[in-house]
């Protein structure tokens, strides 16, 4: 068994090192209080940092134009989700050029990993993962997102339009 | 026994056989929708394509019979741009909701593009849209443009149950599937046109957008529907059961299963099944643990036989349990207890010889020839008169009770019940609750049994064919089967080892119990 010999702490005098640090802490203190405008942190809450148009915050259920929602209830992103958090329960929608359609759509947030996952599997851009990233709440049975959460919000502002629309998909022939 | 080679592979058929029969036989994989082992062949498809040597074209391997010394194969350049482009032909007006498609999963035309296909597509033209979610009948619907024309629910109508509902109407790229002048597709057979649709043309109305295929596990079972006997394969995830399949087995049920036999899901489903023991009489019931509950029922029957001899207790039995259950509660009945005191309830017995002329029986018990020869092995033939005078005069005290797994096959359960209820003492053993009981005065223990899919076993057919199955997975942890109950009603302990819930049995399956009813 061998032993490192390490260099006695006797020998060592931290009194320069301590000096160096607060020497920094004062350097810092005094370029932050003069350039308040290059300052590299922020005052949270008060201040807000604003993430890119890619950042995966929650999720939003995208809808139609006439406000229903998008899902078509394939469940491929429940089937996708690495941390099996969506639970979706599909039902027959009684417009026909519908079919189905899902009558829950829960995802369970604290279990979510925002990954993109979801994201990426969905054939008909029903979901999304949002720019919102603030998710505090009272109690743990808030952090279960239902439909009226993910797709009508009031950040939402009456819901975010998909991109993929079934009439004109028809019109074109698809 | 003419002989061939398959893509060098040497393989012996019987005289007659096709080239797609050999390759089934000898394991080879063959793109193919129209064909159906159980169907005659109709060659629309196009897409069992085979290069046979000395023959300049390709020629289709359902209808090309097999000859001494043929050398084919299917995986030559040109075969297999053949059946490329096919695919092509039939995705040409293929709809592609697969989001939406039940058939998703278990589709062929999926399994097949990912195998032969992967083209880039050549169609420029727009799709023909046809009608979709035609409702065809109280058990199908029907979506046009999914439909690649493969003829095998039409020739099913006609060849096997021969009520020629279906046909195909209109020309060219608009033929659709449909039903005569808007008559439902009414009979007890039509499910099977769902299991043939090699594409989710015709989907299942009980099991349409319930579970996605891919989250299902599948379990060979025997359906416990009617004395046939049709072999099955269930399909249940932690949920519990959602459908049931035929299972090919030419001797008894050929490829199909009738509509009533794939409702024999739903009574083993949580909702409506008795979930532990319970003591009690006239409705106010005490949950107690099942082998608690069959100890305690076990000293009362002893104690019942040793007051009043072995002629103050009976035991009923029904059709629905397996033949090893029988042989073990009757074994424990009669050389244990000596009474002789069994009796058969039949729930139907004017229909009992009643038959459709192709898979349904009148008969509504899996294994009601099982019983009758362990009665007769066990050498006793119960009276039902006898079982009235015994109740009637109070010589009967306690009447033990293996009763019906599919309630909605017994339709004299009500009367049933409150006739052995006429007992002092009722040991009511069988897998759902029911509310007759709570009528009963009779002081009863009711015993939790499982369900054909949550035991191993054996049922024996009508025609004496004695078919075992396997367990396939548990929904009740608490429940026993007869076996057990009589281990238990002997005063001696189960082997735990052997029960799913380990030391004692109190393990509750919690992905099942706590999801509630489904």
């Amino acid at each position: 068994m061998s032993l490192v010999k390490r260099p006695d702490a006797k020998a060592e005098w931290f009194l320069p090192g301590i000096l160096a640090g607060l020497w920094f802490t004062l350097k810092k203190m005094l370029w932050n209080l003069f350039n308040q405008q290059k300052m590299q942190t922020l005052n949270y809450p008060e201040q807000k940092y604003e993430y890119g148009p890619r950042f995966k915050g929650n999720h939003v259920l995208t809808v139609k134009k006439d406000g229903s929602i998008r899902c078509t209830a394939c469940m491929l992103c429940a089937t996708n989700c690495p941390a099996q958090c969506i639970k979706i329960t599909a039902a027959e929608n009684p417009d026909p050029s519908v079919e189905k359609y899902p009558i829950a759509y829960e995802i369970d947030v604290l279990r979510c990993v925002f990954c993109g996952f979801c994201e990426e599997a969905c054939p008909v851009d029903a979901i999304r993962m949002g720019p919102e990233w603030q998710t505090a709440a009272l109690n743990g049975s808030k952090f279960t997102y239902d439909i009226q959460q993910l797709a009508y919000r009031p950040q939402l502002k009456g819901g975010v339009l998909s991109v993929l629309d079934d009439q004109e998909r028809h019109q074109a022939g698809i | 026994m003419p002989k061939l080679k398959i893509n060098g592979k040497d393989v012996e058929v019987p005289q007659g056989s096709t080239i797609i029969q050999a390759f089934k036989a000898s394991g080879v994989e063959i793109c193919h929708y129209c064909w159906h082992p159980g169907l005659s062949v109709a060659g629309v498809c196009r897409l069992c394509m085979v290069q046979i040597e000395g023959i300049p074209k390709l020629q289709i391997a359902c209808n090309t019979e097999v000859k001494e010394g043929m050398v084919v194969n299917n995986t030559a350049q040109g075969v297999q741009e053949t059946v490329k482009w096919g695919l092509d032909f039939h995705l040409i007006n293929h709809p592609l909701d697969c989001p939406i498609c039940d058939q998703a999963g278990e589709c062929g035309l999926q399994d097949q593009y990912m195998q032969f296909g992967q083209y880039d597509p050549q169609m420029a033209e727009h799709k023909v849209k046809k009608h979709k979610v035609i409702d065809l009948g109280p058990t199908v619907v029907l979506d046009s443009e999914r439909c690649i024309l493969c003829s095998r629910c039409v020739r099913f109508m006609d060849e096997v149950s021969k009520t020629h509902e279906l046909g195909i109407f209109n020309r060219g790229d608009r033929s659709e599937i449909g039903t005569v002048e808007g008559k439902p597709l009414a009979n007890n057979y039509s499910l099977n046109t769902v299991d043939i649709c090699p594409v989710g043309a015709l989907t299942s109305k009980d099991f349409r957008f319930r579970q996605r295929v891919w989250y299902l596990k599948e379990a060979d079972s025997i359906c416990p529907g009617c004395s046939t006997g049709c072999n099955v394969k269930v399909s249940y995830n932690e949920e519990g059961l959602w459908r049931i399949k035929p299972r090919e087995n030419k001797e008894v049920n050929g490829y199909w299963m009738c509509d009533v036999g794939r409702d024999s899901y739903k009574f083993v489903n949580l909702k409506g099944r008795l979930l532990g023991g319970r003591v009690g009489r006239r409705g106010s019931w005490q949950d107690v643990d099942v082998v608690d509950a069959a100890r305690s029922a076990g000293l009362k029957l002893r104690e019942t036989v040793e007051k009043f001899g072995p002629d103050s207790v009976a035991l009923v039995l029904t059709g629905q349990f397996t033949n090893e259950e029988y042989k073990d509660l009757l074994g424990f009945f009669v050389s244990n207890l000596k009474s002789k005191n069994v009796f058969h309830w039949l729930n139907n017995p004017d229909k009992v010889n009643e038959f459709d002329g192709l898979l349904f029986r009148g008969d509504r018990n899996p294994n009601t020839k099982g019983l009758v020869g362990a009665m007769i092995a066990a050498g006793v033939s119960g009276k039902w008169e006898s079982l009235q005078s015994g109740l009637a005069g109070k010589k009967i005290k306690l009447v033990l009770v293996a009763g019906p797994e599919n309630q909605a096959v017994f339709p004299d359960l009500e009367e049933k019940v409150k006739f052995l209820g006429q007992a002092e003492s009722l040991v009511w053993m069988t897998s759902g609750t029911s509310t007759v009981l709570d009528q009963v005065m009779a002081e009863t223990w009711q015993i939790p049994l499982k369900t054909y899919i949550e035991k191993a076993g054996s049922f024996t057919t009508y025609q004496g064919k004695v078919q075992s199955f396997k367990l396939g997975t548990t929904i009740v942890a608490q429940a026993l089967n007869l076996s057990e109950v009589a281990e238990l009603l002997a005063g001696r302990d189960l082997n735990w080892n052997l029960r799913p819930g380990g030391v004692g049995g109190v393990k509750v399956n919690y992905s099942t119990a706590q999801r509630g009813a489904l």
